[in-house]
């Protein structure tokens, strides 16, 4: 069968952001849904989106409430979200209450009572809420099987498109009929780590399309429920691939080190120690690609925005200017339940927005604390995912990250990272003649040569300044402990391009 | 604790539409018990017998304290008001002349407090909305409370 002969399944928006994505590119019209969950979970809210979504007067929403919630206390509480359209009731949302019924009666009364209203109402989307509640009298399981599948038949040939909401636990997905009869299962979670509380929803099953596999952390504010998709919303989506531009840090030495520049679309990493400049170096990185036209974005952790510009405008390097001109976005990243997910809609928001072709995230250690302790545990894998979407997308990352240091070892970083970066740069400090004085060099260039030099530099008035020739009289620098040596200066070597060994 | 200008004003104009709307038929129960059955029904779709049951019998305590007439009426099991009569004559045309008919106190008191329960729980925009399907013909316009959110 061809393409076009197959049926064509319409989508509708859940009205939840990010929901879409993750279900496949929307929910399939006269689909059969489950969304179950603890208590607190979201549920309601997240069936309350999808009907203020999709109703309208000429094929309206059924919501059935029965036992649990009150239905006045429910749309008390619920008419807080900005979602909600009290404008929409009752014409295009008509709640309906079937307690009595389901006190009173079998579940057959229940299926006739939906039934009834359903063919009065011509709805385009039909809510049981709770349906756990409404099964939970004592019957047979050739009752209750009859009587979800007789309702599933009836609501999809009355092309109504429907949610059953449950609290159901995990271990009850076995020999439970509800799950076998529906077409999507949404799981939504959750769970306190330690001070915080993580949200994930999980679409168990969606018949007939692509929906992203794993849990996505989601959020509940005043706007409702809000998904991040583990894949960022990028599936597919390579807009920008990186070209074979090299972006300056407005350094010439540094280029000339990098040779010729960071490769764009590269993520590189600036690792070292308090005090060495590494965020000075990220800020000049920055401002050079605002000099040449390339909007960027500063993810900060560990100083408030007014802050980081001040410091930038120390250097004399404005970024108050570029921020009212939309060229460059300072994003203040804290709440200390964050999930990696929720930074990198906020970077690709803003990615968006002024079409940023560099970022900055500084530092590494700040957006880990930033975390809710449950992501922390995840932070690499979460890294490997933003920053292979980030840089899919165009975008060159530029990293920073603390490390210890060590006058014994020389560690690029405390996150055994290294492996997702293509390009690291390594400062710290060394004691030479009774001075702490800085070195700098480039560890690693993927796809690319490098210098090896290592150089040494300082942070002046105006940035980092790199400093004359590569230091040869020295053994043992990046112990930070060098010994003094008394060989002569060697010859230039050609293979040392693009190194830039004799320069000052 | 008393009930606000606005929300015995909605009150007014419920029971004055009902009254009019009463007029033309057979006589029949007071304008009071009209708009609480009216109410009964419109609110008993969504909220249940029970909801509507317990927000009556709520209304019905904070309504005696004002107007100890309303001693003798209480909400029964399925939320219907029973006891209301002997405080209230149902409308009769023949003595009813166009305009001269006034609700008794408890029963204007009584669907105040209704009312006000519902601006409490649902805000003034969803309360008007669902009024709006009970009595679509009856100009209900906006209170000016602040217990609403408004949308």
């Amino acid at each position: 069968m061809s393409a076009q002969d197959r049926v064509t399944i319409n989508r509708l928006s859940t009205g939840v952001p990010g929901l879409d994505e993750i279900v496949g590119g929307g929910l399939p019209e006269f689909s059969f849904n489950i969304i179950a969950g603890a208590p607190g979970s979201g549920k309601t809210t997240l069936a309350h989106q999808f009907v203020f979504a999709n109703a309208t007067p000429e094929r309206p929403a059924l919501y059935f409430t029965v036992l649990g919630e009150s239905a006045i206390k429910m749309l008390r509480y619920q008419q807080q979200y900005t979602f909600f359209d009290p404008a929409k009731l009752p014409a295009s949302i008509r709640f309906v209450n079937l307690s009595q019924v389901v006190l009173e009666k079998d579940l057959g009364a229940v299926l006739d009572e939906i039934t009834k209203e359903v063919e009065r109402a011509n709805p385009a989307v039909v809510v049981v809420d709770s349906f756990r509640t409404m099964v939970r009298k004592p019957q047979s399981d050739m009752d209750l099987q009859s009587f979800i599948q007789r309702l599933a038949l009836f609501l999809a040939s009355w092309q109504a498109t429907t949610f059953l909401i449950g609290e159901y636990a995990e271990d009850e997905l076995r020999d439970n009929p509800i799950f076998t009869v529906a077409d999507g299962l949404f799981w939504l979670r959750q769970a306190a780590e330690r001070n915080s509380v993580v949200r994930k929803l999980q679409i168990i099953k969606m018949r007939g399309q692509d929906s992203v596999p794993g849990l996505h952390t989601f959020r509940i504010t005043d706007a409702g429920l809000q998904a991040f998709s583990r894949t960022f919303g990028l599936i597919g989506h390579l807009k920008n691939p990186p070209g074979h531009k090299r972006l300056s840090f407005g350094i010439a030495e540094l280029d000339k080190m990098l040779g010729g520049g960071v490769r764009e679309g590269d993520s590189v990493l600036v690792a070292g120690s308090s005090g060495t400049g590494k965020s000075v170096l990220a800020t000049q990185f920055i401002a050079e690609g605002i000099r040449h036209g390339e909007p960027g974005i500063v993810a900060v952790f560990e100083e408030r925005p007014q802050a980081y510009a001040e410091r930038a405008n120390s250097l004399g390097l404005d970024l108050e200017t570029p921020q009212k001109d939309g060229k460059l976005a300072v994003l203040y990243l804290r709440p200390l339940d964050l999930s990696v997910d929720e930074t990198m809609h906020s970077i690709l928001d803003a990615v968006q927005k002024i079409g940023a072709k560099r970022l900055v995230i500084d530092s590494l250690a700040g957006f880990e604390m930033a975390l809710s302790p449950g992501f922390r545990a995840d932070f690499r894998e979460s890294l490997y995912r933003m920053i292979f979407a980030l840089t899919g997308i165009g975008v060159t990352i530029l990293s920073t990250v603390e490390v210890d240091e060590s006058f014994t070892e020389f560690p690029f970083s405390t996150y055994s990272i290294s492996f997702l970066t293509d390009d690291i740069i390594r400062l710290r400090y060394v004691s030479i003649d009774g001075e702490l004085r800085k070195i700098m060099v480039v560890i690693k260039m993927r796809g690319g040569n490098h210098a090896k030099d290592i150089r040494e530099y300082e942070i002046t008035s105006t940035g980092v300044v790199i400093l004359g020739k590569r230091l040869t009289h020295y053994q043992g620098l990046i112990s930070g402990i060098p010994v003094h040596s008394d060989r002569p200066d060697p010859m230039p070597e050609p293979s040392q391009e693009p190194g830039i060994g004799n320069q000052r | 604790m008393t009930a606000s200008p606005e929300m015995r004003d909605l009150a007014q104009r419920l029971l004055t539409y009902e009254a009019d709307a009463g007029k033309t038929s057979e006589p029949m129960e007071s304008a009071t018990l009209r708009v609480y059955e009216k109410l009964r029904q419109g609110l008993g779709e969504f909220a249940g017998v029970a909801g509507f049951q317990s927000l009556a019998s709520r209304a019905l305590a904070l309504a005696r304290l004002e107007a100890p007439s309303l001693g003798a009426a209480r909400v029964t099991a399925d939320g219907s008001l029973q006891g209301l009569g002997a405080i209230e004559h149902p409308i009769d045309i023949d003595k009813d002349r166009a305009g001269a008919y006034r609700a008794g106190e408890g029963g204007m008191i009584l669907i105040t407090r209704l009312l006000g329960l519902l601006l409490i729980f649902l805000g003034e925009a969803l309360t008007l909305s669902l009024l709006r399907v009970s009595w679509p013909g009856a100009a209900l316009g906006d209170s000016n409370s602040e217990n609403g959110r408004k949308a």
